[in-house]
């Protein structure tokens, strides 16, 4: 029997999950304008990293080295994206398509090495469960709630008190000011894509544990549901990032955990809930529930 | 086309106050720009200048007060609608669209003109005939701005005084009752202002028009306004001809108190 | 009269697109229809990004509603009206679906909408699965065939042979597309040099010159998204034609983004380029199919042992070429192809300034108040 307290803490997990990818968008957005259609390959890559190397590293070696090597590709990818010069005011819309075809490329790669195979990221939590009263949950996911707050206060601990921090805002506000005030932009930009992937790395581990059944070649298309979660909140703002995705994420749990009442929706809408909310709520608010930039100035 | 021979309308500005975020920046402005006339607003540096052009123009809504075109509420109305009674502007920061200057020019068209998707799309032959009389018009206006050589040059690799004239030749193509120039001569080298201010003066001759002038360059304000309102942090402090608002002290103070834009009151 | 010279100029391509049936068997008249029907919808995808400025992700929703329109609407079960009648409807429907989504679509911008649009494709797909009764759910639906006039666009009925040419659906089918991608390039060509293509223009260029200028800029930009998914309805109507049998999962995000990636690769804002993306995109995989043989490093279809097959490596071009064409031109193919037409001395001087920087616009500033 599960009740409605066990579909709110599946929620509030999978939401974490979301929000340490969403962070990764809005991190990103913010330093370069860019949208990252490429996140979901980075989650793969992540994922497929620590699935790899966990008989030699152990779940931590393997998941620290995935972390890093993710990171490093991000920012790897955001050099790449420099080629592309970004002095035309239309740059950010262009790397965005570029983000794109990283991303095919990446993806075709990554599902052609995982093929049909279902990987496992040798996580400690396998599939035991701990009971909480009358809720019973997966330990998995009391460690993805438990390890994303940690992880979602030490990002934003960097963005308030971090010189780094200081000049993410400053570039999200005016580019050209923040480079006339000698922040450096570039660097700014690269350690915000680094951070990004390491983020979508670690929410992989998650993405993959139990109930799920282990690492496909499709665990990367969860990275899209974490748009609507960014969008809703502002796309510019990391704690609308965060309320968006814990919203993103309770929907679905509790959409799919109601599936019989729902059923004229139709099988599955829980996959597709977190869609129909973004746009139910940008019907009311264009610019997303915490968006103020962007706001319709005419 | 709209008809010439009827003069412009009275262009009444009421009390007008504008906030943001706690900053006044308009404050109780009042002025009216009597019809045919060129109308000066001038001011140091965040005066409010290009406030008061963003209320008139719609783009600004202000905390109180009106803005009336001959008895029409501007406050209300969305910058479109404004543009359709007959008010156009240009930007102190250039701000031309990709293509030619003839590309532009035609933007500038579009309030007189009725050509949808669909008669566009299928070639109907009254958009054919729409867009080739008023091509002929946006000409007609480019040789009196002096881009006429320029006609079918993309924008984008023109000089920065030809793109600013640009800009003004597109005003001018919603033959527009009321202009609003927002520093039309900012950058231009000395030659290229005397032009300029000779095509302001021609153009309202001919085209029979009031002008509202925000601009620094002294010279050109007392050589073409007939009348000036002085804005100082946000509230107008001087009305008058030139010569009368010259030796309003308050305005000195303003200006001399000032170092950065003493010269420009020079 | 430099139009009447550029219809001079298409005189001799058109009379090759005409020919070609009677040269080429049905493999490359099918790429063809595919590649037409795909130029169709990046045509109508171009005029909203590239024009207006406005990403779209949806568009896959929309050649959805025109394909499963058509195929409903003229099929059993469904109203069953006469196929050409249901042509039309299914891309005014698909029209009215882009109107239902204006509200956002006239008020989100830019990248913005592009999120947004990721939800129609989602629900989309979505009600395509649910929807049985409509859709014929997962295994989807077949397609009646196009007749006008007696006249059938398939095998038989009437039988058909010209100039000693057995004519079947891909030589009937071949020419329908050629039909109904002349109307699209007329008609988008109207729309972005007239008055429309202008407002969507300084729309993206620069909203507050647009409004005082006398642009409703919501109202355009919802216009722009419904026009644009008139074009996507005809493109998924065609390519249900061509597929004979329609299912949801062709419609998916992938689908969308191959548009986006046709009309970047083609160069943003000009129907030439959104076509010669198309035909690229559309091209590419199914050339790589038929000769994986014939290339080095990539298997047989079929073949096993983690080796790159030829669709993998047709993802591998496409990507890298996304990439590389965006990164080393990013005007896409159309401003390549400007540019080399440039560097022949002698040749059209006239044409020389509108080969000037493209890539340094007159900067779009925001005017803030």
């Amino acid at each position: 029997m599960t009740g409605f307290l066990d579909h709110l803490l599946n929620g509030l997990a999978l939401g974490a999950v979301y929000a340490l990818v969403a962070l990764g968008f809005v991190v990103i957005f913010k330093a370069s304008g860019v949208l990252n259609f490429a996140h979901g390959s980075l989650l793969l890559l992540g994922g497929y990293l620590t699935a790899v190397l966990h008989d030699d590293l152990g779940f931590v070696g393997a998941l620290a080295a995935a972390v890093v090597v993710t990171a490093l590709v991000a920012g790897a990818m955001d050099r790449l994206l420099l080629r592309g010069g970004d002095r035309d005011p239309r740059a950010a819309h262009v790397q965005t398509i570029v983000t794109i075809g990283v991303d095919i490329v990446l993806v075709t790669d990554l599902a052609r090495r995982i093929g049909g195979d279902l990987l496992t990221t040798g996580d400690p939590w396998g599939d035991s469960v701990t009971r909480l009263g009358s809720v019973t949950v997966a330990d998995s996911r009391l460690a993805a709630i438990a390890v994303s707050a940690v992880v979602i206060g030490a990002v934003f601990a960097l963005f308030r008190y971090t010189a780094w921090g200081l000049s993410l805002r400053a570039a999200s506000e005016d580019l050209e000011a923040a480079a006339l005030m000698g922040v450096r932009l570039t660097r700014v930009r690269m350690l915000a894509w680094c951070l990004a992937g390491a983020l979508a790395a670690l929410a992989a581990v998650f993405l993959a544990a139990f109930p799920a059944p282990g690492l496909e070649r499709t665990t990367g298309q969860i990275a899209l549901k974490a748009f609507p979660a960014a969008i809703l909140g502002g796309m510019a703002s990391p704690p609308g990032a965060l309320a968006g995705s814990l919203l993103i994420g309770l929907t679905e749990a509790l959409v799919a955990g109601y599936q019989s009442e729902l059923h004229v929706l139709g099988e599955g809408f829980g996959d597709v809930a977190p869609y129909a909310v973004m746009v139910l709520v940008l019907l009311v608010r264009p610019t997303g529930l915490f968006g103020a930039k962007g706001a319709v100035r005419v | 086309m709209t008809d010439r021979t009827t003069p412009p309308p009275e262009l009444a500005v009421q009390d007008v106050t504008v906030r943001f975020a706690g900053l006044t920046a308009l404050d109780d402005v009042s002025f009216t720009v009597a019809p045919g006339s060129v109308h000066a607003v001038i001011g140091p540096n965040g005066a409010g200048k290009s406030t008061c052009f963003n209320v008139l123009s719609g783009l600004c809504r202000p905390a109180s007060g009106t803005v009336r075109l001959d008895g029409t509420d501007l406050t209300r109305l969305a910058p479109h609608r404004i543009a359709r009674l007959g008010v156009a502007r240009t930007f102190q920061n250039i701000v031309t669209t990709e293509g030619t200057v003839a590309d532009n020019l035609m933007l500038g068209r579009h309030a007189l003109t009725r050509a949808g998707f669909a008669a566009s799309a299928l070639h109907l032959p009254s958009a054919v005939r729409e867009q080739r009389a008023h091509r002929d018009r946006a000409r007609e206006i480019a040789e009196l701005t002096g881009l006429g050589d320029l006609f079918d040059t993309p924008v984008a690799v023109l000089s920065y005084g030809d793109r600013k004239r640009v800009e003004f030749a597109r005003a001018l193509c919603l033959e527009p009752r009321v202009l609003l120039l927002d520093e039309p001569v900012a950058g231009m080298n000395g030659a290229e202002r005397v032009r300029t201010a000779e095509v302001i003066r021609d153009v309202r001759q001919q085209l029979g028009l009031s002008v509202v002038l925000v601009e620094h360059d002294m010279g050109l304000v007392m050589r073409l306004a007939d009348e000036v309102t002085v804005l100082d942090f946000g509230r107008a402090i001087a009305h008058g001809t030139p010569e009368e608002v010259r030796r309003d002290p308050e305005v000195l103070r303003a200006y001399l108190g000032t170092d950065d834009t003493g010269e420009d009151a020079a | 009269m430099s139009d009447l010279l550029k219809r001079g100029r298409l005189l001799p391509l058109v009379l090759l697109l005409a020919a070609l049936p009677f040269y080429v068997d049905a493999f490359w008249l099918r790429i063809g229809l595919f590649a037409m029907a795909a130029a169709i919808g990046a045509v109508g995808l171009g005029l909203l990004a590239g024009t207006a400025g406005q990403l779209s992700l949806g568009h896959a929703f929309f050649l959805a509603v025109g394909a499963y329109g058509y195929a409903w609407l003229a099929g059993e079960p469904g109203p069953g009206l006469p196929p050409a009648l249901a042509l039309v409807l299914a891309v005014l429907l698909a029209g009215a679906a882009g109107g239902l989504f204006s509200p956002l679509a006239g008020r989100v911008k830019g990248i913005y909408l592009g999120v947004a649009t990721l939800a129609l494709v989602f629900l989309g797909h979505h009600v395509l699965l649910t929807a049985d009764s409509v859709t014929g759910g997962f295994n989807g639906r077949s397609v009646p065939p196009l007749t006008l006039g007696g006249f059938t666009f398939a095998d038989t009925d009437p039988e058909l042979v010209v100039l000693g040419v057995p004519f079947g659906a891909e030589e009937r089918l071949w020419y329908l597309g050629l039909a109904l991608f002349a109307l699209t390039w007329v008609t988008a060509r109207g729309i972005l040099r007239g008055r429309p293509g202008r407002a969507l223009v300084a729309v993206r260029d620069s909203e507050t010159a647009a409004a005082v200028m006398g642009v409703d800029v919501a109202r355009y930009r919802s216009a722009a998204f419904v026009v644009s998914s008139m074009y996507a309805g005809l493109a998924g109507a065609l390519l249900a034609l061509g597929f004979r049998r329609i299912v949801p999962d062709y419609f998916g995000l992938a689908l969308s983004v191959d548009y986006l990636a046709m009309i970047v690769i083609g160069g943003l804002g000009s129907v030439a380029g959104a076509t010669a993306g198309a035909v690229f995109v559309t091209a590419l995989p199914l050339l790589m199919t038929r000769y994986a043989d014939h290339l080095p490093l990539v298997a047989a279809p079929g073949s096993t042992g983690g080796a790159v097959g030829p669709t993998e490596a047709a993802r591998y071009l496409y990507g890298a070429a996304i990439v590389l064409i965006l990164l080393y031109a990013p005007d896409g193919l159309h401003g390549l192809a400007r540019r080399l037409r440039a560097r022949v001395p002698g040749r059209r001087a006239k044409a020389a300034p509108a080969t000037a920087p493209t890539a340094a616009p007159a900067r779009p500033k925001e005017h803030t108040p």
